[in-house]
């Protein structure tokens, strides 16, 4: 009875959530156990303390706020053509019917289920055999959760991501499928490199690597992992979020980002600035000398241009002191702040004048952005910046 | 299950779907508070992040209800949306930060005078604020056990981890909370 401790079920016991059997021995333990009824004591004052956490009202003019804004998105419920326009989309159907079947058959892609009732992702070969866990792929195949798929020097893969998208795998690589839902898809990546085309709402698809989280926001990019963990995504269209913690990279479509095990993202950076350039920003992000990653920062100043000022915001928040008041005034003369943007209140990392200089500097950061219709930008905008405010600011007065 | 809460049924929900203002209405007055609640307390009790927050979980809502295909049940959907809606709030303004630092927590909710004199009121404004200091994976279990008062299992749904999971974080944000509030630990800080 007194072999086995109970600390991790102290909560559970509070909430009644043990069993009855469970909540006897765990009774009973504590009465023998000094330690454990010591916790048990600390947690129950825990317990006690959160049962005194209110429920608060919500202001009365949310709903007023918020009706306005339903407003504008009540035409996605209505149909957006006339009766005589679905007929005529009706013919056109029926003669794509049969097209349409055999591309069902051909290539689904959304989440199926497995004989054992798992969900899982439908698999294509490219080259050579890859691998299921043990089961090789001739042609087609189905990767569940929880299972890898793994490619050698010879073979590679094509995944389709649910109804979303589908992940190209090349060789050498070794990915396994963590979650397919509605409400997010996910991967990790444990080393090697895949190309994921996405074509979903952001923040649906994420893949996992050792060092850091890649979000999609609407894009197509490519993500490689070394042995080391480290990785390197380059974003061909969109925008991906690279997470870990507390620390988070925009990247833009022309630009990159490398990340380091237990660092997390380093600074984003548009792979055509300079080489030295580029060898700096390394320096900045990763050498452990700090003397060092002054200096290289004062490289990397004088071969900024005017677009890679999106470096240069990230590194506002990132680089303290004299430094940043280096990277600000580097910034100010490449991209002069907006009205309302002031030294002092940057260098103070004051977040509504970082944001509104983002702000400004994004469009040119999108201006650079070809190929990507001006719509999914600005989707991207009113997510990452906040939709009900900027709904708000486009409302009529 | 509150009885407002037995309003919402698959009718509702359908009717949500199709675009119904009146019936998302219901949906918004039964749980805004709730939501509110949540995003007050993820925010460090900065009511205006929070007014925010809540206007653009619900205005997500209205437009992803259409996805919600019942194969769960609607709040723990809901809570789901609400929890991400909360972390990606906080990532936004926490990517500004330096390497290594926190996010200092502003004030909890405003203290009006009058509550003052009541200590479990001063009780409550304390533990609002200790729940602010927490990391919101113990964060959120609390307040998803003690705002909506989801059972174990549907906190682990919500959040996408294990039953287990859940009881560990909750265990340790109630040690950490009795931690911070220690000198609350004495009947006379009750009142009693």
């Amino acid at each position: 009875m007194f072999s086995k401790h109970v600390t991790k079920d102290i909560s559970a016991y509070c909430h009644g959530e043990l069993s009855n059997e469970e909540s006897k021995q765990f009774a009973e333990h504590i009465i023998a156990c000094a330690k454990c009824r010591a916790k048990f004591e600390e947690v129950k004052l825990g317990v006690k303390l959160a049962e005194q956490l209110p429920q608060l009202s919500a202001p009365d003019h949310l709903w007023r706020e918020l009706e306005p804004l339903l407003s504008r998105h009540q035409d996605e419920f209505r149909p957006r053509v006339s009766a005589g326009q679905l007929k005529a989309a009706a013919a056109v159907l029926v003669l794509l019917s049969a097209w349409g079947v055999w591309l069902i058959y051909s290539n689904r892609g959304d989440a199926i289920l497995t004989v054992d009732g798992k969900p899982a992702w439908r698999v294509k070969r490219l080259d050579g055999t890859p691998t299921v866990g043990t089961e090789r792929i001739s042609n087609n195949g189905e990767l569940a959760v929880g299972e890898w798929l793994e490619t050698d020097g010879n073979s590679r893969a094509q995944i389709a991501v649910s109804s979303i998208g589908s992940v190209d795998i090349d060789e050498n690589t070794r990915v396994r499928l963590l979650q397919t839902q509605p409400t997010e898809h996910r991967l990790e990546l444990a080393r090697g490199k895949m190309s994921a085309h996405i074509w979903a709402p952001p923040r649906l698809f994420f893949v996992n690597t050792p060092s850091a989280v890649a979000a999609d926001l609407g894009c197509a990019y490519t993500l490689e992992v070394d042995d080391q963990g480290s990785s390197l995504l380059r974003v061909t269209s969109g925008w991906v979020a690279l997470e870990l913690q507390n620390r988070e990279s925009i990247v833009p479509a022309g630009a990159a980002c490398e990340t380091r095990p237990s660092l997390g993202p380093g600074t984003p950076y548009f792979e055509d600035s300079a080489a030295g350039f580029k060898d700096a920003l390394k320096q900045v992000d990763f050498d452990p000398d700090a003397a060092a990653r002054s200096s290289a920062l004062k490289a990397m100043l004088d071969q900024a241009r005017t677009r890679d000022t999106l470096t240069l915001w990230h590194l506002l928040t990132r680089v303290e002191g004299e430094d940043r008041a280096r990277v600000y005034d580097k910034m100010a003369a490449l991209f002069p702040p907006p009205a309302g943007v002031t030294r002092e209140g940057v260098l103070a990392l004051n977040q509504q004048m970082l944001d509104a200089w983002r702000d400004a500097m994004e469009t040119t950061w999108m201006g650079i952005w070809k190929g990507v219709p001006k719509p999914l930008a600005e989707a991207y905008w009113k997510t990452k910046n906040g939709l009900s405010r900027r709904l708000k600011d486009m409302a009529p007065k | 299950m509150m009885v407002a809460e037995q309003l919402i049924d698959g009718r509702v929900i359908e009717a949500c779907q199709q675009g119904d203002r009146a019936a998302f209405q219901l949906l918004f007055e039964t749980y805004k508070d709730k939501v509110f609640s949540i995003a007050v307390y993820s925010s460090g009790g900065d009511r205006a992040v929070a007014d925010d927050v809540t206007q653009q979980i619900f205005l997500k809502l209205f437009t992803a209800i259409r996805q919600f295909r019942g194969d769960s049940e609607f709040t723990t959907w809901l809570y789901r949306l609400v929890v991400n809606a909360c972390l990606d709030e906080r990532r936004r303004r926490r990517r500004l930060l330096p390497w290594g630092e926190t996010v200092a927590m502003r004030n909890p909710v405003e203290k009006k005078p009058q509550e003052k004199q009541y200590a479990r009121l001063e009780v409550a404004e304390a533990v609002r604020a200790a729940i602010g200091e927490l990391k919101p994976k113990f964060r959120l279990p609390i307040l998803l056990k003690y705002i909506e008062g989801l059972s174990y299992e549907e906190i682990a749904s919500v959040m996408g981890c294990s039953k287990g999971t859940v009881a560990s974080r909750l265990n340790r944000g109630h040690s950490q909370l009795a931690k911070r509030l220690s000198h609350l630990n004495n009947p006379a800080a009750w009142g009693e």
